[in-house]
């Protein structure tokens, strides 16, 4: 493995029933950062997941885990959230917490203090002896989580985990992966909701059809495109229309266009010498959102919306 | 973790669920109802059944001829049994006695099997014959025997009174065998029994964590052996604590039983051939083993289903084959040698039965370590097979290459 990376995957691949899942991907993850795999249902990030955890074995392809290549050798230092959640009905929150820390190796006793720790923390005192059955969904999901990183992993990994959960808990669970990383854990979760990968990842792949169509930071899947300029004149003709691009589009008597490769100062400088008479100008940069778009295609990005709406509307 | 501790997690969760289920208690109760049934219906029929089957045999004869043979039925029953001869009723004479005798076979509600009428000289038998002539050839006992009384008593001459000299033992060879295949066959159908009522649970025992998505969970944390090791100790357990509980209440109700009847009837004694302490260690030990080899493949064969009803479906074969395994079991008690001997013993199935059998009927205690240590084999080798079939059809993975005896050491991260 190389130096300073907690995964490393090279050539994954995965066929079901002779229909290729995942073709060839490569990964690299970085020790203590967060990283986001991102792509549509069906793209291939949970069996990628599972594969790097060891829970499936890849056709073909090398991967590392915490210095690993079994992952399962890496296990007590591992955490993972699954995206089918799971607990035990019949079993108490404490208790539920408590084993899935065993399961790594930490001793219940130690589990159980650290669970009703956790517990307390987050609100949730009242339900340290209650059993999972009786919890709504999504403090089963917090309490499945909590299983996940009670016996403090150097490696959490989440797949889907802001499924299910309502904006509050989204925004504690965010609260809570940032926490993790601000102790030097290293994060790696899946996702088809972009802007949470937007917000709290530094690294991210980008995963359509099994395949993966970008690996690298946030700001250089963005860097893909240029900037973004509206414009708005008093003048609707003249010499500065030479200063705007060929594909520039007058929409609702504002320009759309990207920004020419000479920056803003020509830009600028062009217009006021044509008399354009400037009323409005901004420069956007474009969001993770527009880089997706560009990078897995424009298919893909409305597959993750409209997965995104039928979340919010369940 | 290594595979054992990661299987003592397992198992402690999968036992603890068990115990503390409202269900635990009726598990335990069952089959002491069922024995207790068992033994009321059994009782309360017996006499019904003996009364229903024993022959009755209608007699038209004269005062003297009825009284003797009634004497000597009474005689003889007394130190064999009521069932060795048929039931005498005496029936007054009709003026026809071939068309008595007809309807009197023919009615109903006398019941009656043959007839007898005539004199002790001169006897005549109507009724059929049947296959093996029972009816016959003890009405023929009765009236020789009684024909040679009332000579005896004729000629005024007493029959020698000299009771039976009796020089007791403490056992005979033949009464030890067969005492011996009676409890080689007991403790067959105790394993059996407690290794069938196990089955279901056995095979339904990785729906819980199909169905609530927990296996991904276990998947990631601990090898897949340790899962299916780990299920399998935790019902051992269960079963161990059954076990406890039925011996021991077993135990309470026989002590009393003899206690009650010791005075009335002789126990009969039964001495293992390796002796009491090491007969129920063995007994243990093969329960043991036959309960991982047949748990191992039953846990295997119920990972594959997905839901209850298909767990139902498979409840039937799985029986089926249980109930072969036994019966190849069976075929060793009493044989020394032989096709069907061998493979009892070495069929991996059957080789816990066949071989507790062994330690009923033989005291050579070396064949005993080879025989745990090949089942102990056997078991590793199901799990193993288990959970890469598990591995391959239900999580659709590829196992990953190499035999099953393949390991590469599991090095315990530190963490």
């Amino acid at each position: 493995m190389s130096a300073g990376l907690a995964i490393e995957a090279k050539g994954l691949l995965k066929s079901f029933d002779g229909k290729p899942a995942v073709r060839g991907i490569d990964i690299a993850v970085p020790q203590g950062s967060i990283y986001g795999i991102l792509g549509p249902n069906g793209a291939g990030k949970t069996t990628t997941l599972r594969m790097l955890l060891g829970i499936i074995e890849p056709d073909a392809g090398t991967r590392s885990l915490l210095g690993h290549e079994r992952p399962l050798e890496a296990a007590r230092m591992v955490g993972y959230l699954p995206e089918e959640r799971g607990l035990y009905p019949a079993m108490k929150t404490r208790e539920a917490i408590a084993f899935m820390g065993a399961l790594r190796g930490l001793p219940l006793d130690t589990g159980r203090k650290r669970a009703e720790i956790l517990l307390r923390e987050n609100g949730l005192g009242d339900y340290v002896d209650k059993p999972i059955k009786s919890l709504s969904k999504g403090m089963a999901q917090t309490i499945q989580l909590f299983g996940t990183i009670v016996h403090k992993p150097k490696l959490i990994v989440l797949d889907e985990p802001f499924s299910g959960l309502d904006a509050i808990n989204q925004g504690r669970l965010e609260h809570l992966i940032r926490d993790e990383a601000a102790a030097g854990t290293t994060i790696i979760f899946s996702t088809h909701v972009i802007h949470h990968a937007e917000r709290l990842c530094e690294r991210i792949a980008i995963i359509a059809a099994g395949q993966i169509r970008f690996e690298g930071l946030v700001s250089e899947a963005r860097d893909r495109l240029r900037p973004h300029v509206r414009l708005k004149t008093r003048a609707s003709d003249g010499k500065w229309r030479a200063a705007l691009p060929a594909d520039a589009a007058l929409r609702d008597g504002h320009w759309d266009f990207e920004l020419p490769k000479g920056g803003v100062e020509p830009l600028l400088k062009a217009l006021m010498e044509g008399n354009a008479g400037i009323e409005e100008l901004s420069v956007e940069r474009p969001g993770l959102h527009d880089a997706f778009v560009a990078i897995a295609g424009e298919a893909a990005a409305r597959e993750m919306e409209e997965a995104e709406f039928g979340e919010a509307v369940r | 973790m290594n595979v054992i501790d990661s299987a003592w997690v397992i198992a402690r969760r999968d036992f603890l669920a068990l115990v503390f289920s409202r269900f635990f208690i009726i598990f335990l109760l069952a089959p002491l109802l069922l024995f207790g049934f068992s033994i009321f219906f059994s009782m309360a029929t017996r006499a019904q059944d003996r009364a229903a089957a024993q022959p009755v045999v209608a007699m038209i004869v004269d005062g003297p001829t009825a009284d003797a043979l009634a004497q000597t039925r009474q005689r003889l029953t007394a130190n064999t049994s009521e069932q060795t001869f048929p039931t005498l009723r005496v029936v007054a004479p009709a003026e026809n006695l071939a068309a008595q005798a007809q309807n009197l076979l023919a009615d109903e509600k006398g019941n009656y099997s043959a007839v007898l009428s005539g004199t002790l000289e001169r006897p005549v038998l109507t009724g059929p014959r049947g296959s093996s002539d029972f009816v016959g050839r003890r009405m023929q006992l009765l009236v020789d025997e009684s024909r040679r009384t009332a000579a005896l008593d004729q000629a005024r001459a007493a029959p020698a009174a000299q009771p039976l000299e009796r020089v007791v033992t403490e056992q005979a060879v033949g009464s030890l065998h067969s005492s011996r295949r009676a409890l080689a066959q007991g403790a067959q159908v105790l394993i059996f029994m407690i290794t069938l009522m196990l089955a279901t649970l056995l095979l339904s025992t990785l729906v819980e964590e199909k169905s609530n998505k927990i296996i991904e969970v276990l998947a990631a944390s601990v090898p897949l052996d340790a899962i299916f090791l780990g299920k399998l100790m935790a019902m051992l357990g269960i079963s161990l604590v059954g076990l406890a509980l039925w011996v021991g209440m077993l135990g309470i109700g026989l002590t009393l039983f003899f206690q009650l009847v010791s005075g009335l009837v002789a126990l009969p004694q039964i001495d293992p051939a390796v002796g009491w302490p090491v007969f129920v260690l063995l007994l243990l030990l093969y329960y043991t083993a036959n309960y991982m080899l047949l748990g191992a493949l039953f846990l295997g064969i119920g990972a594959q289903a997905s839901n209850i009803r298909e767990i139902q479906t498979i409840s039937m074969p799985v029986t089926m084959l249980q109930l072969m395994v036994l019966l190849l079991a069976f075929m060793t008690v009493g044989s020394a040698g032989g096709l069907l001997y061998w493979t009892g013993l070495v069929f991996p199935f059957s080789s816990p039965m066949s071989m507790i059998a062994m330690a009923a009927q033989s005291p050579s205690l070396w064949p005993h370590l080879p025989a745990l240590a090949w089942q102990a084999l056997w078991v590793f080798i199901i799990i193993r097979l288990s959970s890469r079939m598990f591995q391959k059809t239900v999580l659709k993975s590829s196992a990953g290459g190499g035999s099953i005896f393949s390991f590469r050491r599991k090095a315990a991260a530190k963490g």
